[in-house]
């Protein structure tokens, strides 16, 4: 096995801001069961070990140019398995956070900036929105049993306000179907706002609080707005 | 030297080193054990030597067992427990409880017919070594006449007519001037791992390979007996585990898998294997020269797998991320060894409530003086050449105390 060393500048260390972080990194015990355990190790050579080392050993340019954070879905398998109990995903967003933010990838950059603007990743109109929906619905009406069935868009005090994931609306329709037909044999009063209906928060994994805040923020203002007392939020 | 009684709980190496060191020095000693074998842990491993000794301590505990059985100032009560102990000037009261043995020691020959003509699984249980006497226990869980008085086949078998089924639990009151505990370890369950224990036949502990050595000499695969093709051994299950509370290193696992491996290899030279690891601890001054000589029959790969899936073929296949080439690994193995650690004694927290010890954080008992003497893993984990050692400095404290 041969193996090149890279010198490591001591200047480059920054051990402060990390070891403000509660994640326990310094207690990892380098088992590797989290790299040997993630559904994405070995994809551009992520090593989740070596990423919690590099955080540990305060390597902060290093680790936050890096794509490794980028290719981590965050499905927190590695916390589940790792026997120090750090948590790495919030490892990972932090790191994430730490990029400017031009740099961070297109997608999760762009997406995160027309729903801040628009209200939803997609940029779509709402009265496009409301077309897809109210297409949807018809489909589901014309199957047995559920005849007459209609989406009940901006119903004042509904029991469930649900947001929408924007590929349901985008590639995915057919997936909306599965929600609202439970819903309607279980006799649920529910809604879905005609605005600020995006279910998906990239603030979460482009480590951005702020951007988070704002969004989770938005659905809160539809609650209170329709007086619906309780969320599904089905990212 | 006035006549001067200890009582030494737990029959593992422990208490057996400390009774025998104890005798010698002409001190009557009452040993109990919990269960129904002299010997606890270590009577159940393998010598490992193979061209030569690699010091991992077996004999000494069969050596150290024969010695206790036939020393006479030592009286051993098997399958007995603590149930209350009261202290006045200086003298300890121990209520004992004593579960009765059902096969007649002086009378069982050891022909095994009872253990074969058994119908209820795991009823009647075999020991380790031939000075477990009798060498056949008969479990009051599994026992259909402990049940239902619905069979006594084993009764009505034995020709020594050593076997009495319908008998009743004793309490006997024994008074003695010092107490030294060994209560030993519990053996980690690796049933909550992402392993598959207790779910795949071939996924087995360290401790069960250990009695599979002892007892048959070489390794098969517990689901079709045939010898597997390649095994991997995974360190530190159950140890240096925050999750679990367990932060400790166990110490004895790297030494003892490597020298099991070692043997398979010797014995079944075609057998591939595996060694996963964190990294190895080399206890002891001889520990690193053996290391060295391993690593060329051994592969260390140093990574935790996570999951274990059963293949249609009835392998086992696990995942690792390969440090040189940085991707993900599968492989294929036929027999999966879990080196489980050391962790305290399920009845620990009880016993210390007894007996008024200290209980460290760990949950291991923490050293005690003044009467009630410590020993052993009871302790932490320990090496059988540790164990030996900390009981005889159990000893020679209860010794002063005595004032012997």
């Amino acid at each position: 096995m041969e193996q090149t060393c890279e010198i490591i500048d001591m200047d480059q260390l920054d051990h402060g801001r990390f070891g403000s972080w509660s994640f326990s990194q310094d207690f990892c015990v380098t088992c590797g069961l989290c790299s040997s355990s993630c559904p994405a190790s070995g994809i551009d050579g992520f090593d989740p070990r070596k990423f919690v080392r590099m955080v540990s050993l305060g390597l902060e340019d290093k680790v936050v140019e890096a794509r490794w954070p980028w290719i981590c879905t965050m499905c927190a398998k590695c916390e589940h398995v790792c026997p120090m109990e750090i948590d790495i995903p919030a490892m990972v967003r932090s790191v994430r956070g730490l990029r400017e933010r031009e740099k961070v990838p297109g997608v999760l950059h762009k997406g995160l900036a027309a729903a801040l603007e628009t209200g939803n990743n997609l940029s779509l109109p709402k009265e496009d929105f409301v077309f897809i929906l109210e297409d949807v619905a018809e489909e589901i009406a014309e199957e047995p049993g559920f005849e007459g069935f209609t989406v009940p868009i901006d119903k004042e005090g509904a029991n469930i306000l649900t947001t929408i994931h924007n590929k349901l609306v985008n590639t995915h329709t057919e997936d909306l179907k599965h929600w609202w037909k439970i819903f309607h044999a279980a006799k649920e009063d529910w809604t879905v706002p005609s605005d600020n209906w995006e279910g998906t928060n990239w603030g979460l994994f482009t480590g951005d609080d702020e951007a988070m805040k704002i969004m989770a923020g938005r659905v809160a203002e539809q609650m209170e707005k329709l007086k619906v007392k309780n969320l599904l939020w089905p990212e | 030297m006035a006549d001067k009684n200890v009582l030494v709980l737990g029959g593992g190496i422990a208490g057996l080193s400390a009774a025998r060191k104890l005798a010698d020095f002409d001190i009557g000693v009452q040993l109990i054990e919990k269960s129904a074998f002299l010997g606890g842990h270590g009577i159940q491993f393998s010598c490992k030597a193979t061209d030569k000794c690699v010091k991992c301590g077996a004999c000494v505990v069969e050596e150290t067992l024969e010695n206790v059985v036939r020393h006479p100032k030592i009286n051993v009560l098997l399958n007995t427990q603590t149930q209350k102990i009261t202290r006045s000037d200086g003298q300890f009261s121990v209520t004992l409880q004593k579960n009765p043995a059902y096969i007649d020691p002086e009378k069982c020959t050891g022909c095994g017919l009872c253990f074969e003509k058994c119908p209820a699984h795991g009823a009647i249980s075999r020991g380790f070594s031939k000075s477990n006497l009798p060498f056949y226990a008969i479990s009051e869980k599994n026992c259909l006449f402990m049940k239902d008085k619905s069979c006594s086949l084993c009764q009505d078998t034995c020709p020594e007519e050593a076997i009495t089924l319908d008998q009743k639990r004793t309490d006997h009151v024994c008074e003695t001037d010092a107490i030294i505990v060994a209560t030993g370890f519990e053996a980690f369950n690796p049933e909550s791992k992402p392993y598959g224990y207790n779910v795949f036949d071939n996924v087995i502990t360290s401790l069960e390979l250990e009695r599979t050595l002892r007892q048959e000499s070489i390794v098969s695969r517990p689901s079709d007996n045939k010898p597997p093709e390649k095994i991997a051994f995974i360190q530190c299950v159950g140890s240096r585990d925050a999750k679990l509370g367990h932060l400790w290193c166990s110490k004895i696992c790297c030494g003892s898998s490597l020298r099991m491996a070692k043997l398979i290899r010797s014995r079944q030279p075609e057998t591939e294997m595996a060694f996963f690891y964190m990294d190895v601890q080399t206890f002891g001054k001889d520990f690193q020269v053996f290391y060295e000589t391993v690593q060329d029959d051994i592969r260390m790969i140093r990574a935790i797998p996570g999951d274990i899936f059963r293949t249609e073929t009835d392998r086992l296949r696990m995942a690792f991320l390969d440090n040189s080439t940085h991707e993900i690994l599968e492989e294929i193995f036929d027999l999966v060894v879990l080196s489980v650690g050391i962790t305290p004694g399920k009845d620990t927290k009880e016993l210390a409530d007894q007996l008024h010890l200290a209980v460290s954080d760990s949950g291991f008992l923490s050293p005690s003086e003044n009467g009630i003497f410590t020993a052993g893993t009871a302790l932490g984990p320990m090496s059988i050449a540790e164990t030996i050692s900390n009981a005889g400095n159990a000893v020679w404290e209860t010794l002063k105390y005595l004032r012997i």
